[in-house]
């Protein structure tokens, strides 16, 4: 591989790494609460979380830019007092991949606790373990194959983010210029369709290999819930 | 079956729409650099106010258009932004080349955000490195996009490359570019003079020296085997008195 090639797939892999971790708490609370809570404007909620996956991915980066930029509100707050910039820069391209492909991991991880039996976790909370300890040492473990396989689903879904990535963080090399980013780069470049094959070969690669880890992650969890 | 059963509703349902447009005239399909957009859009309607065909408009970056010229696009015209992607087809046989003229020429300037209103002094020998500082500044990627590739042989020739090639955002066209200068993203952004005068939140802090990069031409031409009447009428309606006009009115320069 070419230092480009390399240096594309590196940052992608750090970019999907990042959002991939950075989200996994927030969608595990947030596909409990859309599973077991009952709390007014749950329907709505739930129909939010999904938006990135109905939305144009540029409106996505769109908004992004409008709250995460150094002049929204959100990004000036977080310039300005804690020095954090995302617009430019990797943790922003981890930001939009991140918001692209939440949903995707809330719904396995959803999936995943549907298939809990409550039964368990009543006996738990007989024996007399308070709420936290019966999600920590019943449920947390029986969602664990939900959880994996949401993460590697967000993770693939990362690496294939473009749209609201450039919107939000434009195509910078070596900081927001990920491979589906390198690959539009070349496309467009005088003589550049032989790295841009190259890259969709590693994509191709990368892609397939996901996919096969999410399959056998997927029938772990039949298994695991017995069907 | 149910599957199929939905196909068929749907071919069902699209047969009609199929039909109508192929009784409709084709609308005429002109391919046009970004920086083109808003005096192309003004000649586009007064050409279907003469009462002739519609045009329809892609505005994108030369190379994006180019490409999809080469993969077949349905262009009839093509504008571009540069000699550099014209060439490239003419060199596949793609447009006819005695259909090509020259339709406009630009400025390259350096823009800053309105309420951030600068002069910079654009001549060699000027220490780069301290203007703007930790700050980024946008153009059209110079790896593909004409605006990109002549703000980089101006900022070699007046020796800022090296200040400022590292905080380049390298945008996908000019308008791209534009945008993020206009939200005040990036503390600068260089494109044509064109794009600076289209809107009140940005403003010219400076000029790029004409020699500093290759002229800064818009050549036309029709795409090879499209070169029909309607095509050229609309080539010769591109380069004559009127639409020369509204391309002044936006500040283009003469060929």
């Amino acid at each position: 591989m070419t230092p480009v090639e390399l240096e594309a797939l590196s940052l992608s892999l750090q970019v999907a790494a990042l959002a991939t971790l950075a989200s996994l708490p927030f969608a595990i609370a947030i596909a409990y609460a859309l599973a077991r809570g009952r709390f007014p404007g749950r329907a709505l909620a739930d129909a939010v979380v999904h938006m990135p996956l109905v939305l144009p991915p540029v409106v996505v980066g769109y908004f992004l830019l409008l709250l995460f930029g150094t002049r929204g509100p959100i990004g000036h707050w977080l310039d300005s007092v804690l020095g954090i910039r995302l617009i430019f820069t990797m943790k922003g391209a981890a930001l939009a991949s991140a918001v692209m492909s939440f949903p995707l991991m809330v719904r396995a991880i959803r999936l995943a606790l549907d298939a809990v039996d409550p039964g368990l976790e009543e006996a738990a909370s007989t024996l007399g373990a308070r709420p936290l300890d019966t999600f920590r040492s019943v449920t947390l473990p029986l969602m664990l194959p939900g959880i994996l396989s949401g993460a590697v689903v967000a993770f693939a879904a990362s690496l294939g983010e473009f749209g609201a990535t450039i919107t939000f963080v434009s195509n910078i090399e070596g900081e927001t210029r990920t491979l589906p980013l390198a690959i539009f780069t070349a496309t467009q470049s005088p003589g550049g369709e032989a790295i841009a094959g190259r890259l969709v070969l590693i994509a191709f690669a990368l892609a397939i290999a996901m996919l096969m880890l999410s399959e056998a992650l997927a029938r772990r969890v039949a298994r695991a819930i017995g069907r | 079956m149910r599957v199929v059963r939905l196909a068929l509703v749907a071919l069902g349902v699209m047969a009609p729409l199929g039909a109508t447009t192929a009784r409709a005239q084709e609308p005429l399909t002109v391919f046009a650099a970004a920086s083109l957009t808003d005096a192309f859009n003004d000649i586009g309607k007064a050409w279907v106010a003469q009462g002739r065909r519609q045009v329809r408009f892609s505005f994108a970056a030369s190379s994006t258009l180019a490409k999809q010229i080469e993969q077949g696009a349905p262009a009839a015209i093509f504008a571009s932004a540069d000699a550099q992607w014209m060439d490239y087809l003419a060199e596949r046989k793609l447009v006819e080349p005695a259909s090509r003229v020259v339709l406009a020429t630009n400025r390259l300037v350096l823009v800053v955000p309105a309420d951030k209103a600068s002069s910079v002094d654009l001549r060699s020998g000027i220490n780069y490195a301290r203007l703007f500082p930790g700050e980024r500044i946008a153009t059209g990627d110079p790896a593909h996009v004409p605006v990109g590739r002549y703000a980089e042989q101006a900022l070699k020739a007046i020796g800022a490359w090296d200040a400022f090639a590292p905080r380049l955002v390298r945008s996908e066209s000019v308008r791209a570019a534009l945008a993020f200068v206009e939200r005040g993203e990036v503390a600068a952004g260089i494109v044509y003079s064109t794009d600076a005068a289209i809107t009140p939140n940005v403003r010219v802090a400076g000029t790029f020296p004409a020699a500093s990069h290759e002229r800064i031409v818009y050549p036309v031409a029709a795409v090879a085997g499209k070169a029909g009447d309607e095509t050229r009428a609309f080539l010769a309606f591109l380069t004559g008195p009127f639409a020369r006009g509204i391309l002044r009115r936006y500040g283009f320069g003469d060929p």
